[in-house]
């Protein structure tokens, strides 16, 4: 049963199409990711969720009634900003408490509540501090903390993360997931990171030009990609395009590839073939396996990424890339030939339109 | 070569600021110091005195000082409150055009003071002006003697007209200061309009609000040009006090005007020392936000 | 209601910046039109118009001296800013810059005096041959008085073009100080000191109180000829408050397309940098 709906929302700024027919349905408790490149429509989405922006067509549905055209101030959904908002002439304690206040609870409930929450993001003695005496990575803790103080009933968080440093955001991510999931919040998450998306969400929604890409668990969005877009967007992809030859293979312009069943696609259609890096392969000889494609190409560049190792590699003009675990025993040099090989069935192959 | 940053402090470094110090202390510093020993010192006796601040009790000085006060506080009031409404109506305004135009409007119009401002006001309502007259005519109003361009009132009509932009023009910055999340964090909480500018927006808009009023009543306090030209005699104020004594025109002790502008220096500096406080606490407040 | 959200301006924000404007533009356009009309006290609109007040502004005495004084003056003071002024901010901004503060305050200090008192300061001390009560005071007045309006923009402006690693670039090229100034850093910071100029100008233009009080009729501006003319003659002096206003749009002017101006290029060498 969906706690939070979008039901055909679209949203226009002038000439330009923010959000475009819109549909979601968001399980209580859970939380979903919006991904996708800066102006994709996530965080305007977001806003309408949040009534800071009035949709121009659809609705918005919130625990089975619609919310569509409630003001912000009575939505109970808490909101975290990017450039965490805290008010900075209220400390610490007053900002948490600023909700609670709103809803004339008395004092005493107040300051219980202010200290449970500031116990549960771990900043309890910087209660009496300003804003300005805290780094980034506790303002947003204690941003977080107000948001979640008047117990809202969807909690949204656009970018909370893009303005901390990297260490910060790894371990704010996995406190926010704690908290949440300790709380059972339903919560929507915007972000433009896809580690991010990937590693928090119990769903992704991925966004492209205002409109829904794909939805899916983290791991079926990285191997199952849908759509060319999230295939390149999420993680590396190579990509060979060609005609379909029969329902076991793709030609392309200088190699025919194996792939998994494609019956689905009528022969000539134009296809696209997309290939992780790391399902690649190589070696210096041309040994073929069955289920295996072989490609000959030329070692253009080896970059060092830690534990893999990402190999540049020119094959018929167009650029292929493989990770690999780099052993030092195998000596690779630029300019050397070799043959790179994957499997049929870690080919996933599209439409070229889509 | 050392780097510039990593430089050492060389005293002959301080040498470049010399001539522009010299020129400080000549035309300023100096000038000012002597007024201070001058009031404090009997010209005939060349001994220590406080004659002339004491004379500065009788009526005349008195009503000066409190002609200037009340004349300074109450337009430093009006356009300190004018203009922060309107400098509002600017920042809420929805075109930037527009928003830009009234802006440089004030600009221009807050620089417009001394005497053709004063004479623009007794061309609209001196005793002949044109709105005195149309008043009068059409709708038998009679401004004068109650309302009167060369009194009281018609200086604080006259000071409000630089007053209110130049208010506006150091309240718009706080204004826009204003981070659009914090009303958004405000109204997710569950707070009205109302309750956003009562908690958050006020408060920190405050130091600049009181910024501007201190800087208002120094800019009051020390004008000259436009009183002169309106009511000249007819109104006693510190400023035209001074002036009539340097012009010669009132035969006084030199004394009583150099302790006169003490005062008003100590009033000045209590007003812009405020002025720097409250600047300084708007900065903090913003800066925190970042 | 939403606060970031307005497509069209509310009746209480039309109302209030109607009547703003209306305050703000109606002592103006009145010396306008009053300074052409026949006679405008018994009608709306003025009777008929006329340009004879300006020709009798023209034909007045000390008209063409007190232009020529009242240009000499600001033309003076915005050079001798400029001299001393430049090179010190240059100066304690590269070589000095913990004097920084004290800088701001001596800047700031000339809005803490009243006119009259820095009148009444050098009057009192300058009382000898030939300072007392020269035109040479005047200036050394006028530029202590401006300073503050030359300041702001110059300084903006040095804060934007890091001065520092500009000298240090023009250094290891080879230049001197005097090179330096006159080749990388004054080019660079020119639209500051436009702005500054003309703020300079335009102020200096319209005083009156250290004009009148530090050396008076022997040197008449074209501001203390409107003041004497506002107990004459009504109509000329209101020619002469039309030709004063019109040289302070025009200053106002060009300070807008100066900054508007130097905006651009501004721009680009900071996202160059």
């Amino acid at each position: 049963m969906a706690y939070l709906e979008l039901k055909n929302v679209s949203k226009q700024f002038g000439n330009v199409i923010a959000v475009h027919d819109f549909n979601l349905d968001i399980e209580k408790g859970s939380l979903v990711s919006f991904l996708g490149p800066s102006g994709c429509g996530k965080t305007t989405t977001l806003r309408m969720i949040a009534g800071f922006e009035q949709p121009d067509q659809g609705m918005i549905r919130l625990d089975n009634a619609d919310i569509t055209a409630v003001p912000p101030n009575r939505r109970d959904i808490g909101m975290v900003f990017q450039a965490y908002a805290l008010f900075p002439n209220l400390n610490v304690g007053d900002n948490v408490a600023f909700g609670l206040e709103m809803k004339k609870l008395p004092k005493k409930e107040v300051n219980q509540r202010v200290t449970e929450v500031l116990e549960m993001v771990r900043l309890s003695h910087i209660a009496n501090r300003y804003p300005h005496q805290l780094s980034g990575g506790q303002q947003q803790r204690i941003a977080l903390a107000r948001a979640l103080a008047v117990q809202p009933r969807v909690l949204l968080l656009d970018e909370p993360l893009s303005a901390l440093d990297a260490e910060v955001r790894v371990a704010l991510r996995a406190e926010i997931r704690r908290i949440q999931s300790q709380l059972g919040i339903t919560t929507v998450y915007v972000t433009h990171d896809q580690e991010e998306a990937l590693s928090i969400s119990d769903k992704v929604v991925v966004m492209n030009n205002g409109r829904i890409e794909q939805v899916g668990s983290p791991e079926s969005i990285y191997r199952q990609p849908q759509t060319r877009f999230v295939a390149t967007f999420i993680g590396t992809a190579n990509q060979f395009i060609g005609k379909v030859h029969d329902e076991h293979s793709v030609e392309c312009e200088h190699i025919r590839l194996q792939v998994a069943d494609i019956r689905h696609f009528s022969k000539g259609e134009e296809v696209v073939v997309l290939v992780r890096p790391e399902s690649v392969q190589i070696q210096f000889e041309p040994t073929q396996k069955p289920e295996w494609n072989l490609l000959e190409g030329i070692i253009e560049t080896v970059t060092f990424h830690g534990a893999v190792t990402r190999i540049g590699m020119n094959v018929h003009d167009q650029r292929i890339v493989a990770d690999i675990t780099y052993s030092y025993a195998t000596p690779i040099s630029l300019g050397q030939r070799c043959w790179l090989t994957f499997r049929t069935e870690s080919c996933q192959v599209m439409g070229v339109e889509k | 070569m050392t780097s510039i940053k990593s430089r050492k402090r060389n005293i002959t470094d301080l040498f470049g600021v010399v001539p522009f110090l010299l020129f400080c202390l000549a035309f300023e510093i100096i000038p000012i110091i002597l007024l201070i020993r001058g009031s404090l010192i009997d010209k005939a006796t060349k001994a220590f005195t406080l004659k002339h601040y004491l004379s500065l009790g009788t009526p005349l000085y008195i009503n000066s000082f409190w002609n200037s006060i009340k004349l300074s506080g109450l337009t430093a009031l009006i356009g300190c409150i004018l203009g922060t409404l309107i400098a509002y109506a600017i920042y809420r305004w929805p075109s930037i055009k527009v928003q830009h135009a009234l802006v440089t409007l004030s600009d221009v119009t807050t620089n417009f003071a001394g005497a053709p401002l004063a004479f623009a006001f007794i061309v609209i309502l001196g005793m002949n002006g044109v709105i005195t007259q149309i008043l009068l005519r059409y709708f038998h109003i009679q401004l004068y003697p109650k309302l009167s361009i060369y009194s009281f009132s018609g200086l604080v009509l006259a000071y409000v007209y630089f007053q209110v932009p130049l208010m506006i023009l150091l309240v718009i910055p706080a204004f826009e200061g204003l981070k659009k999340e914090w009303f958004e964090s405000a109204q997710s909480l569950g707070a009205s309009n109302f309750q956003y500018w009562w908690r958050i927006g006020l408060p920190l808009l405050m130091p600049s609000i009181i910024a501007g009023l201190t800087l208002l009543f120094a800019n009051a306090f020390g004008a000259f040009a436009t009183a002169y030209t309106l009511v000249e005699s007819q109104l006693s104020l510190v400023t035209l006090q001074i002036g009539f004594m340097i012009a010669g025109e009132v035969r006084h002790d030199p004394g009583i005007g150099m302790a006169m502008s003490v005062v008003s220096l100590i009033l000045m500096g209590l007003s812009i020392g405020l002025y720097q406080l409250s600047t300084r606490r708007a900065k903090w407040l913003v800066r925190s936000s970042s | 209601m939403n606060l970031n959200k307005q497509t069209k301006a509310s009746s209480w924000q039309y109302l209030l910046i109607g009547i703003f404007i209306f305050y703000m533009l109606l002592p103006i356009v009145s010396t306008y039109v009053f300074s052409v009309a026949t006679r405008w006290d018994r009608t709306i609109l003025p009777e008929g118009y006329t340009v004879s007040y300006y020709i009798q502004a023209f034909k007045a005495s000390y008209f063409i001296s007190s232009l020529r004084n009242s240009f000499i003056l600001s033309i003076a003071t915005v050079l001798v800013g400029l001299v001393l002024i430049v090179p010190t901010v240059y100066w304690v901004h590269v070589r000095i810059p913990y004097t920084k503060p004290l800088l701001d305050v001596l800047m700031i200090l000339p809005f803490g005096i009243p006119t009259v008192v820095l009148a009444l300061a050098l009057v009192q001390v300058y009382n000898f041959a030939p300072l007392a009560r020269s035109p040479v005071l005047l200036i050394g007045a006028v530029v202590i008085y401006s300073m503050p309006f030359m300041y702001r923009p110059v300084s903006n402006a040095i804060q934007a073009i890091d001065v520092v690693t500009l000298t240090e670039a023009g250094q290891s090229l080879g230049a001197n100080t005097f090179q330096l100034l006159r080749r990388v850093i004054i080019p660079n910071i020119l639209t500051g000191i436009w702005s500054g100029s003309l703020l300079v100008f335009a102020t200096v233009f319209a005083e009156f109180t250290l004009t009148k009080l530090i050396v008076g009729a022997r040197f008449k501006t074209f501001p203390m000829l409107l003041v004497e003319y506002t107990r004459i003659n009504g109509n000329t002096a209101a020619a002469f408050s039309v030709i004063s206003f019109t040289i302070a749009w025009l200053a106002s002017l060009l300070i807008l397309w100066v900054g508007s101006k130097g905006q651009v290029p501004y721009q680009k060498a900071i996202g160059a940098r």
